[in-house]
């Protein structure tokens, strides 16, 4: 469904010293340096997948969709969608995708919601009975009927946000963008939203790309992600394959009465691990040791504390996702 | 190509339908918009006729037919200002703010989406004056009219005020590469300003720029020299189309190139 072939975008930026004087500098002799924001990336979506985008901002995840919406043209490489080739059959590729920023909106501001949607099927050249049905259907997955005789203006951010994916919606593309759906939203509403998507992507084989920083999104809704970082991609996989490349980290969480616990124990020392596979606190009494159990086996790890120390109460966890994120978005910085 | 134009002029309708129930939600902001361009144009009428009380005529041109060309002068640009507004915030802030990437993901031509989304109400205020001006000014002036010369006028307007728009889609381009251009297009726009009057009035530098340069000239001057005089209607109207044909092409063609140079904005 989408190929992307070493995709490559470059911006222009010019460099500015701080200040007025900087400016003034820079407005007589810019200096000019060109900074690859995308670098060569590669990947494919099948029909019917939910690909999760994923990196720490400013990553690139935005221009690689703004590319791949035909927003942005690349610089090299290409990407062909459904066969077509985003920039040079624009208005007919335009006609089989949808597109969501959560940060804007392509609503009519200043008209009540359903105005936009009439408008839309205009633009879309939708006919009037699969508007009706189409219609039904948005209503129902996304329950807009409370607010859509309402001005856009006057819709709060969750509102707004289902109003924006039906208009995404309403000419029933083949493949949906969606660039942070649940920014800035509640957890009910956010858990609304994602059950849409998935309605619409089990429903209709919609292919689904989306962007966000909450990897919730990301668990409930794609068993594949990609993730970058500084323009390159640093994964490209199932997610259960990240936990398990990745997800070697364990908590181990006790209380000890001993409030010099941690220097007593002295994991570092004894298991010769480093900052990156121990991360200690201590608040008070209770104590979170964060290691890596690829290197020190868990069995080792609570025997050696269990002789060491007297402990009340004791516990291993997995690491949760975020914490496989965390340590990937290191490792890309490092 | 037939159907798309159709297809165009029914899509401009529903905009312009769709910024009509917009302006019953805000009626007095529109209202105070069409009032205020009304007193602007009636402060410089009421100045031109103050000059006129004191001067017979103004190397040669009498208060008639002054009055004649500037109002002329409103029609196309209150015709621009109506339908073509919105490349204003081209300029403004459409491009700097990135908004423009939904103009790019819908399945119509961005540039004639992004022109006919709007529909400036407030321009009527600058019509009325025109066609009162007109309607008055034309009795004193000895002209014979026909059906030919009334379609003229018509043509006339039309093209005059594609030299507006021409303008404003080339001026708007440059926010592609330098995202703001809006004063740009003002300072073209303040350069306007000169062709309310007869341009002869001018020293040579102003004439050339009005004719050759920033052809505001066409938008007025010229195609009301034919309707006053009658002379030489291959220039004066003839002229007033080919330089509209070339305005709107420089503008398409840096409209065109500016789009692959768009560059969003972050979000």
């Amino acid at each position: 469904m989408i190929y992307v072939e070493n995709l490559r975008k470059e911006f222009k930026k010019t460099i500015k010293e701080p200040g007025l004087k900087g400016s003034l500098k820079s407005f007589i002799k810019p200096k000019k340096e060109i900074v690859a924001a995308v670098k060569d990336i590669s990947f494919d979506v099948q029909e019917g997948e939910i690909l999760g985008f994923i990196g720490p901002n400013g990553a690139g995840k935005s221009t690689v969709i703004k590319m791949l919406t035909g927003i942005l043209s690349p610089t090299s490489g290409k990407c062909t969608i459904n066969g077509k080739d985003p920039q040079k059959d624009r208005k007919t590729y335009v006609k089989e995708i949808g597109v969501v920023f959560g940060q804007r909106t392509q609503l009519w501001w200043d008209l009540p919601l359903t105005e936009t949607y009439t408008v839309l099927k205009e633009i879309y050249e939708v006919d009037d009975s699969r508007f009706k049905k189409r219609m039904g259907f948005l209503n129902e997955v996304l329950e807009l009927d409370s607010f859509i005789n309402s001005p856009v203006r006057t819709l709060s951010l969750g509102q707004r946000m289902r109003a924006d994916i039906a208009a995404s919606l309403l000419h029933s593309p083949k493949v949906l963008f969606l660039d942070e759906p649940t920014i800035g939203l509640d957890v009910v509403v956010k858990d609304n939203i994602r059950k849409a998507i998935a309605k619409i992507n089990e429903e209709e084989h919609t292919t689904v790309v989306l962007t966000t920083h909450d990897l919730e999104d990301i668990e409930l809704l794609s068993k594949r992600i990609v993730m970058i970082d500084k323009g390159s991609k640093v994964f490209d996989g199932k997610i259960t394959d990240l936990k398990e490349k990745y997800g070697q980290m364990r908590e181990l969480a006790f209380v000890s009465p001993d409030e010099n616990a941690l220097n007593v124990l002295g994991y570092g020392e004894k298991f010769g691990l480093s900052d990156d596979d121990l991360i200690q606190e201590q608040d008070g009494t209770s104590c979170k040791i964060r290691f890596n159990s690829a290197i020190v086996p868990v069995s080792d790890m609570l025997s050696y504390t269990l002789s060491k120390i007297n402990v009340k109460d004791i516990n291993v966890k997995d690491a949760d996702i975020e914490e496989i994120i965390r340590r990937l978005y290191k490792e890309g910085v490092e | 190509m037939f159907r798309e134009i159709l297809r165009a002029l029914k899509m401009h309708r529903i905009f312009i339908v769709q910024e009509l129930k917009r302006f019953t939600e805000y009626k007095g902001d529109f209202l105070t918009g069409a009032v205020g361009l009304l007193l602007a144009q009636l402060c410089n009428i009421v100045f031109i006729s103050v000059i006129f009380g004191q001067i017979p005529e103004l190397m040669g041109w009498k208060y008639n037919e002054v009055m004649f060309i500037y109002g002329f002068s409103l029609i196309p640009k209150a015709l621009d200002h109506l339908f073509f507004d919105n490349l204003w915030s081209v300029g403004y802030f459409i491009v700097r703010k990135g908004d423009f990437d939904k103009y790019l993901t819908r399945p119509i031509n961005p540039l004639f989406h992004v022109m006919a989304e709007k529909f400036q109400v407030d321009a009527f205020g600058e019509m009325v004056i025109g066609i009162i001006l007109l309607s008055c000014s034309l009795p004193s002036i000895e002209v014979e009219w026909g059906i030919g010369k009334v379609l003229l006028v018509i043509v006339a307007i039309i093209f005059a005020s594609f030299i507006y728009t021409g303008i404003k889609i080339g001026t708007a381009s440059i926010a592609f590469w330098t995202k703001r251009s809006g004063n740009i297009t003002f300072m073209f726009y303040m350069v306007n300003d000169f062709v309310k009057y007869p341009i002869d009035i001018y020293n040579n530098v102003v004439r050339s720029v009005l004719t050759y340069i920033i052809p505001f000239a066409f938008t007025s001057y010229f195609p009301a020299l034919y309707f006053l005089t009658g002379e030489n209607p291959l220039f004066n109207i003839g002229m007033t189309i080919v330089v509209a044909l070339i305005v709107m092409t420089i503008g398409v063609l840096i409209w065109n190139r500016g789009i692959k140079a768009y560059e969003s904005a972050g979000s």
